[in-house]
């Protein structure tokens, strides 16, 4: 007892300093202000000075924010089958940071698994300095999502894989030079770039947090889904579109020709129904063509039409009360006008042909003398209703209008060439739908390739809601002018017997006209052949037409596009079981 | 004790006293009721247990859930890509040109215009045969590659002679070549 007391005398006088409850309570609450303080400028750091860069760290720790790559729209046929399609696919990525060490393993890998080549891959996964390297860019999901797997077991790392969805043109070059393509980031050429706006949809994200690889169910967790691109339809129908382009490239290959191009077209609708472009190239390897085939030269070259242009003189001059196919004309061997003289593709004396007998043996001068009741106004009004000069606008890009000159500048030497299709151009698709205005009595519908209505990159909206009819003559001269067009694919008076398609009434022209060179802008002794027609030519379904440029062999329209015509026709008619119709077949007189 | 109130009442009557003496003020005693402690506590912990672990089961099955969602959206992403990859196939076999090539090779060609067989016994359009010329061309000409891939040859015509002495090799080559 004694020594706790002597002990606690000894230590009064420190025990009354701490003691103090006034000194301890200010001591306290000092070292409670500044640990408070502390956290308090920490705060405002935090909070007040750059938040969301800390935010991110954060989250960037957790928080995953992955890219839903929206669906790009499919390309269909008019029967819902895909001309292009979207695949998922996966880009291979490699992270050279932590690839390099592994690099020849990994690069041996990688060239026998994907389409790499292997020196590239090496030079990629050793990249210095960076830490994103495309390895393989569009590879199958299936492919990709092995070969990583077949990675992380065999211990590598830094090689991952991100959503790049595949474009797959599943019947390779059918309708390529309509459907473009897809380059390394954008859509090039065709109805892929045209219609980018409607196909590519757009893109949604989703963040949430992870945990060991899981999404942790009460952690952050936004999505925002993806749109998908809208499919657009086309009324193209595949086969048919396939068989054209065959019978095409046969016919190009046969008479080792230049360029080419066919169109079907639904007579009634205006719908094209397969546009064949040669040489064409394969969608899906679509860098490996020359640059020129990759759009549509039915709709980027202009030419001149040639004898084909005579029907929509001829029907013209019926219209306008001038003619009747059994009209008699007088042709000399040669017409001497102002500048130069017209001559006829074939010798003759003084012969006597009906206005019948002008088409079917298609006469320059038979054509130029009946267009003589026609002022270059009247003529040039007509050919303009019927679509020349315009651009038809179906959707495709970079279409040439052609040349028409206008009637009130039109010499009437001009008229003379342009009543027999020089002196004209025209791009292949006006001159089918111009040629179809005969088979639909009369009466134009302006061509169109998209089912529906769609909006081209432009704001133009086009297809088959938005086609517009006008009447160009009256349809009493349509039928007579297809009357006369029954006569050029008879084996005695005309002079393309080898467009027949046996057992239907077929009604065509011919065409062969001198081409104008690009280089010099002259006619260059080389010619543009085709042959436009429908049938059956008493109730048309279908007008086809096809212009073969420069062919090197010997031929005129009838014996060089004419065949090509036939198959192509034959095909149609069968393929949409059309049966010959009971109408009995034109006898126009084509000699007086 | 000795407050004046005391002695003001000691000098009152004794009843009065008495009265006093009963209606003194003392402190109630403090009401023990024994409340059983037993179920109350019983019941605090059972809810305390009751809510922990249920906490903890429910935050299992969401994390159960979660594994099994991943899981499934892995499976989903699979099921959906060999679909896509089935798709390919069906629409590689689709492709005109291998079902033409297939065709042809059984022999079959697309005829030149089709004839129909009606109802009546009536047959409408030209009997033709399928002839062999009719057969379609089905490998069309390689698409023409742009000059990068497929560069002109460089041709170098090599003279025969002997090269005459004085000049050297070389020069006369482009020489050569010039003169073509």
């Amino acid at each position: 007892m004694s020594s706790t007391a002597t002990r606690k005398a000894a230590s009064r006088p420190q025990d009354a300093r701490r003691g103090a409850p006034a000194f301890r309570l200010r001591f306290g609450l000092i070292v409670i202000a500044m640990v408070l303080s502390f956290f308090g400028a920490r705060l405002v750091q935090l909070q007040g000075i750059d938040p969301n860069s800390y935010a991110e760290m954060a989250a960037a720790e957790s928080v995953e924010t992955r890219i839903l790559p929206a669906e790009r729209g499919d390309i269909l046929d008019r029967n819902g089958l895909p001309l292009a399609d979207s695949v998922r696919g996966k880009m291979v990525v490699a992270d050279p940071v932590m690839t390099a060490d592994d690099a020849p393993e990994l690069a041996t890998l990688l060239s026998q698994r994907l389409d790499v080549d292997y020196f590239e891959a090496l030079a990629r996964l050793r990249e210095g300095g960076s830490q994103f390297e495309y390895i393989a860019r569009r590879v199958p999901s299936t492919i990709a999502t092995d070969l990583v797997a077949e990675l992380a077991e065999a211990g590598y790392e830094g090689i991952t894989l991100r959503d790049d969805p595949i474009r797959s043109y599943p019947a390779d070059d059918v309708g390529a030079n309509l459907l473009g393509f897809i380059g390394t980031d954008e859509p090039l050429y065709g109805f892929e770039r045209t219609f980018d706006r409607q196909l590519s949809g757009t893109d949604g994200t989703a963040r949430f947090t992870v945990g060991g690889g899981n999404r942790i169910p009460l952690g952050e967790n936004t999505l925002v889904p993806p749109k998908n691109g809208a499919p657009l339809t086309t009324t193209v129908d595949m086969d048919l579109q396939w068989f054209t382009q065959r019978v095409l490239a046969q016919t190009l290959q046969q008479y080792k020709a230049l360029s080419g191009v066919a169109i079907v077209m639904d007579s009634r609708t205006g719908e094209v129904m397969a546009l064949a472009d040669a040489p064409t190239f394969d969608a899906n390897k679509a860098l490996e063509s020359e640059k020129d085939d990759l759009g549509s030269r039915a709709i980027s070259d202009a030419y001149e039409p040639g004898s084909v242009e005579k029907v929509l003189t001829a029907a013209a001059l019926i219209d306008a009360g001038k003619v009747t196919p059994r009209t008699k004309l007088r042709i000399p061997p040669s017409l001497p006008r102002q500048d130069r003289v017209i001559g006829d593709w074939f010798d003759h004396g003084n012969i006597k042909l009906t206005m019948a007998g002008v088409i079917a043996k298609s006469s320059n001068i038979g054509t130029v003398l009946a267009a003589d009741a026609f002022t270059p106004l009247e003529l040039v009004g007509y050919l303009q209703k019927f679509g020349l000069g315009q651009r038809t606008d179906m959707g495709l890009p970079g279409e040439s209008a052609g040349i028409l000159t206008p009637g009130d500048v039109m010499t009437s030497q001009t008229k003379d060439r342009v009543a027999f299709g020089q002196s004209v151009s025209v791009n292949a698709v006006q001159m089918a739908a111009a040629v179809n205005t005969i088979a639909n009595g009369g009466v134009r519908i302006s061509p169109s390739i998209i089912k529906g209505s769609a909006t081209t990159e432009d704001g133009t909206v086009v297809g088959t809601d938005v086609a517009t009819e006008t009447r160009v003559v009256s349809e009493q001269a349509a039928r007579q002018t297809a009357r006369m067009m029954e006569r050029v694919v008879d084996p005695e008076a005309g002079v393309a017997p080898g467009a027949q398609v046996p057992g239907y009434l077929v009604a065509g022209k011919t065409g062969t006209a001198q081409r104008v060179s690009p280089t010099c802008g002259c006619y260059d002794g080389s010619t543009t052949v085709s042959f436009g027609g429908f049938a059956p030519a008493d109730d048309p379904r279908f007008t086809v037409y096809v212009v073969v440029h420069k062919p090197q062999v010997d031929g005129g329209g009838g014996s060089i596009a004419g065949p090509a015509f036939s198959r192509i026709m034959g095909y149609a008619l069968s393929r949409y079981r059309v049966p010959p119709t009971d109408g009995k077949p034109s006898r126009l007189p084509v000699e007086w | 004790m000795s407050s004046p109130a005391v002695q003001i009442r000691s000098r009152g009557s004794r009843v009065a006293s008495a009265a006093v003496e009963k209606a003194r003020l003392s402190v109630v005693p403090r009401a023990r009721t024994r409340a059983p402690k037993v179920p109350f506590v019983t019941l605090v912990s059972l809810l305390l247990v009751g809510g922990v672990v249920g906490l903890v089961l429910f935050n299992t099955s969401m994390q159960q859930a979660s594994f099994a969602a991943t899981s499934l959206e892995e499976q989903a992403t699979n099921l959906a890509a060999r679909e896509q990859t089935l798709q390919m196939e069906l629409e590689d076999l689709r492709n005109p040109q291998r079902v033409a090539a297939e065709a042809q090779a059984m022999g079959m060609v697309v005829p030149r215009a089709p004839t129909f067989l009606g109802l009546d016994g009536r047959v409408l359009g030209e009997k033709m045969p399928a002839l062999p010329e009719d057969t379609l061309n089905l490998t069309p000409a390689p698409p023409i590659k742009p000059k990068i891939l497929a560069p002109t040859p460089t041709i170098v015509k090599v003279m025969a002679e002997p090269a005459p002495a004085g000049k050297k090799k070389k020069a006369q080559g482009t020489q050569g070549r010039k003169r073509r």
